[in-house]
């Protein structure tokens, strides 16, 4: 595979920053990544949802009681739900540099706060425009923004942590799932920790504490003894030895390795320590470090990578995104819905044979050029939404022989084809083909297709 | 890819770790006996099954008081002994109680019990605690044990979407929705050699599960001797443990089998709604059991009915909230036709007005693992007592 269409695949989602990469060389384009605005959320697909604490309050007080009208205040609220995944969708396909929403998407599956638990569209959104603005920013000062997004107090139950009876929720995850990982703090960090975070409220703009709720009595918390609150907890957290590693390891999980080495984590995990948890430097040295090395090959695709991939290089331009969002979800990558605290593991975790065979029945149905059934808009309460049954698919290729055109193709989708592979794919376009027949482009996308299902294109 | 399926016999029931050389593998895979055929085959009853419903304390007055919309009447309650009887749509298990091949183990639950329908299904499935997270399956985690090499029919899940629980380290399960339906898979040959990249091999051993898995599948249906027992055509479970009667018929030999039932989140409406669930369930479940009876496989197949949580002791007028302990149901195998456990004890409810668990389910599959299988359940992280007496 080109390398500059590997780092596209693996800095966006797609082949698209391809020509991009190649032209200004790793560092301009990372640096031209960094620099991009990031545009919010349109604001008409909010309109109708409930905004503010004492809104909130009054709809669920309006319907309270009434099951009829619950259900349908709820059906209202996951199709606006709907419209702001494929909202973010179409921003991931289509954004020059679309580095910032693949971090946002990584942060997006680190501080998780997912729909089906904090169910106030208001706050999922408020949660990932953070997420967007700080996507390049400091790791420590994003935790303690993320502490006060009413999504993460309600997702972890912090709202149900106070001095009369703690909490421990948010207190484990903060150093289990957020900064430190497994086996770097003690039981009684997380036991004291729920005190320093009890009496947090959801607030209009942010989350505050409540003075009846909260505990002022001091306690230790690695080590240090006093009154602390979420901003000195997360201090102290960075202070120790640990702090850098498990974010290093799995940013690199996330852009590169499935399984990073030690060393490599514990290299750029320094690295980012010296540069007091800016999150722009680091990648800038991963990413410039790592271009040049024979990386291809050590990660299993994404759902939402390789259905974007699809769509670019076959040229599907009129995909309702709400579609996507759907195929995502069979495939177990749920935007805003994670299956748990954890996030989606990613990896190995990304594959069964079910989900290989769903990926490979898409990759047949587009290369016939037709969608997805409508039903699947149609079970989710959708109707009238726009949609293509069919697609006027193009795949680029360039006249030659069998074998040219293998390599062309090869290059832009598969890491790495051993002697076997070879023998298949001469197979399917063999050395008879000729590139002026009326034919020829349906064997080309026939040799495509069969490319698309190979163990070689899920990994980048 | 090397395709000789063999298991690890590693340990016995009686005499502890035994060392086999490779050789013998291939012996004990043909001469397996005592555990060498034994399966189960999980029924999960999604969306938290009102046990209260469904296996009755019919003479504790509190069950009438705090359930007065929806109780079930005394005189409906079928085979009513030691205070316990069976809703009036499970004649089937009624019938298999009393001939002696169901158990029923009373009050299970977990500690610190989650009330969200897919955390506690995920609780259920990795068997962790209730604060606890695992990426893989306990099934999932029995199979990567058991097996020796990849094996791609270990664990069947007859469904539309995977089950957490068969989720291991090596894709040792596949879910079909039906055993036809990887024959449609793939045509153009893939390459599956093993290579130096371990995440190549991954995909690559998941491609072979579709090519081989097909082969198994085709061979077992094509094997599975004609079975006259009748299953209700309607019915989606019914027809799922059809297939998997077939498949076992067929000899396909999976250590694990796993499909479920939705629609048991009955907050109202519950009478004619938990009516229809039981019925499709009894009918389904005593279908397969008088198949696979005939079938003279019931010593080695045993049926395990769960749900992912009981329901609120007090009825919300029509309707039953989330709740926590509830019954699970056990078939065949050799169980040994008790009831287990005291029966619920609607006095002592925690501060939700929900039951209190008296048996951990984690004790339960212990036993299943243990008793059915000769596995140490330890190697797979669950340290719960074994539940003693199902088997």
């Amino acid at each position: 595979m080109n390398t500059n269409t590997l780092w596209s695949l693996r800095l966006g989602f797609s082949r698209k920053e391809a020509d991009r990469i190649q032209a200004q060389g790793i560092e301009l384009f990372l640096k031209n990544s960094f620099t991009t605005k990031p545009n919010i959320v349109p604001s008409h697909i909010l309109a109708t949802t409930p905004k503010t604490v004492a809104d909130i309050k009054a709809v669920k007080q309006s319907v309270k009681g009434n099951r009829a009208k619950i259900r349908e205040r709820l059906k209202k609220e996951k199709k606006i739900l709907f419209t702001l995944k494929s909202w973010w969708i179409d921003k991931m396909a289509t954004d020059d540099y679309p580095l910032r929403e693949k971090m946002t998407l990584f942060w997006h599956n680190h501080y998780v706060a997912a729909y089906k638990k904090v169910k106030v569209n208001h706050w999922i959104y408020s949660h990932n425009n953070l997420l967007r603005e700080n996507a390049f920013g400091n790791f420590r000062e994003l935790t303690k923004q993320a502490l006060r997004t009413n999504a993460i107090i309600v997702y972890l139950d912090d709202t149900k942590n106070t001095k009369r009876g703690l909490n421990e929720n948010l207190s484990r995850e903060l150093l289990e799932l957020f900064t430190l990982g497994e086996g770097n703090y003690t039981e009684e960090d997380i036991k004291n920790g729920a005190r320093g975070l009890a009496g947090l409220i959801v607030g209009d703009n942010e989350t505050r504490y409540r003075p009846s709720l909260q505990d002022n009595t001091p306690f230790t918390y690695f080590g240090e003894k006093g009154v602390f609150k979420s901003d000195d907890m997360v201090d102290i957290i960075f202070k120790q030895k640990a702090a850098p590693y498990f974010i290093t390891r799995k940013l690199l999980k996330w852009f590169i390795y499935d399984n990073p080495s030690e060393e490599l984590v514990h290299y750029y995990g320094d690295y980012l320590r010296e540069q007091d948890y800016e999150i722009q430097p680091l990648l800038l040295k991963i990413f410039t470090e790592e271009f040049d090395k024979p990386t291809a090959g050590s990660k299993i695709k994404d759902p939402l990578t390789y259905i974007l991939q699809l769509h670019e290089e076959l040229n599907i331009t009129t995909q309702n995104n709400k579609l996507t969002a759907l195929f995502i979800r069979q495939q177990g990558m749920d935007l805003f819905d994670q299956p748990n605290v954890k996030g989606w593991d990613g990896g190995t975790y990304w594959l069964t044979a079910q989900l290989y065979q769903q990926r490979n029945r898409l990759a047949n149905l587009y290369c016939n050029g037709k969608n997805v059934s409508i039903r699947m808009l149609k079970n989710t309460g959708y109707d009238n939404e726009p949609y293509a049954a069919t697609f006027d698919i193009n795949v680029k290729w360039d006249k030659g022989n069998n074998l040219q055109v293998i390599n062309q193709l090869k290059n832009r989708l598969l890491f790495d084809v051993d002697i076997e592979t070879q023998k298949n794919l001469e197979s399917i376009l063999t050395h008879d083909f000729d590139a002026e027949d009326k034919d020829a482009n349906k064997a080309v996308i026939r040799l495509f297709n069969y490319m698309l299902k190979t163990p070689e294109f899920q990994l980048i | 890819m090397n395709r000789r399926n063999f298991f690890k016999l590693t340990g016995t029931c009686t005499s502890g770790l035994l060392m086999v050389p490779d050789f013998l593998y291939n012996y004990a895979l043909q001469h397996e006996n005592g555990h060498g055929d034994n399966c189960i085959v999980f029924v999960q009853l999604s969306g938290g099954n009102d046990g209260l419903n469904t296996y009755i304390p019919y003479q504790d007055e509190l069950y009438y008081k705090l359930r007065p919309n929806i109780g079930i009447a005394k005189n409906k309650i079928i085979n009513a002994s030691g205070g316990m009887g069976f809703h009036p749509a499970l004649s089937g298990f009624a019938d298999i109680q009393q001939k002696g091949d169901l158990t029923v183990v009373q009050n299970v639950g977990y500690p610190e019990p989650n009330r969200s329908h897919f955390r506690s299904q995920e609780i259920w499935q990795t068997a962790t605690a209730s604060n606890e997270y695992s990426n893989d399956g306990w099934l999932g985690r029995f199979l990567d044990h058991h097996y020796k090499e990849h094996h791609p029919v270990g664990g069947i899940n007859i469904d539309n979407i995977d089950n957490l629980a068969l989720k291991g380290e090596i894709p040792n399960a596949l879910t079909i929705q039906n055993p036809n339906a990887l024959r449609k898979a793939n045509k153009a040959p893939v390459n599956v050699k093993l290579s130096k990249n371990p995440q190549l091999d991954f995909v690559r051993k998941i491609a072979g599960s579709v090519v081989d898995g097909a082969k198994e599948l085709k061979k077992a249906t094509d094997n599975a001797s004609n079975s006259n027992i009748s299953y209700s055509k309607k019915s989606k479970l019914s027809k799922n443990l059809q297939w998997i009667a077939k498949l076992i018929r067929g000899g396909l030999n999976s250590k694990v089998y796993y499909t479920s039932l939705s629609g048991f989140d009955t907050h109202s409406n519950q009478v004619n709604e938990h009516n229809n669930r039981l019925t499709d369930l009894n009918d389904a479940v005593s279908a397969f059991y008088k198949d696979i009876k005939a079938a003279g496989k019931l010593n080695d197949v045993t049926i395990v009915v769960f749900s992912e949580f009981g329901r609120r002791v007090q009825d919300n007028g029509n309707g039953t909230d989330h709740g926590t302990a509830a019954p699970m149901f056990i078939i065949g195998g050799k169980n040994k036709g008790r009831n287990i456990g005291s029966n619920p004890n609607l006095s002592n409810l925690d501060a939700n007005g929900d039951l209190i668990h008296q048996i951990d389910f984690r004790s339960v599959y212990a036993s299943l693992l243990h008793d059915k299988f000769c596995f140490n359940p330890e190697k797979i992280g669950i340290t719960n007592d074994r539940v003693k007496g199902i088997f």
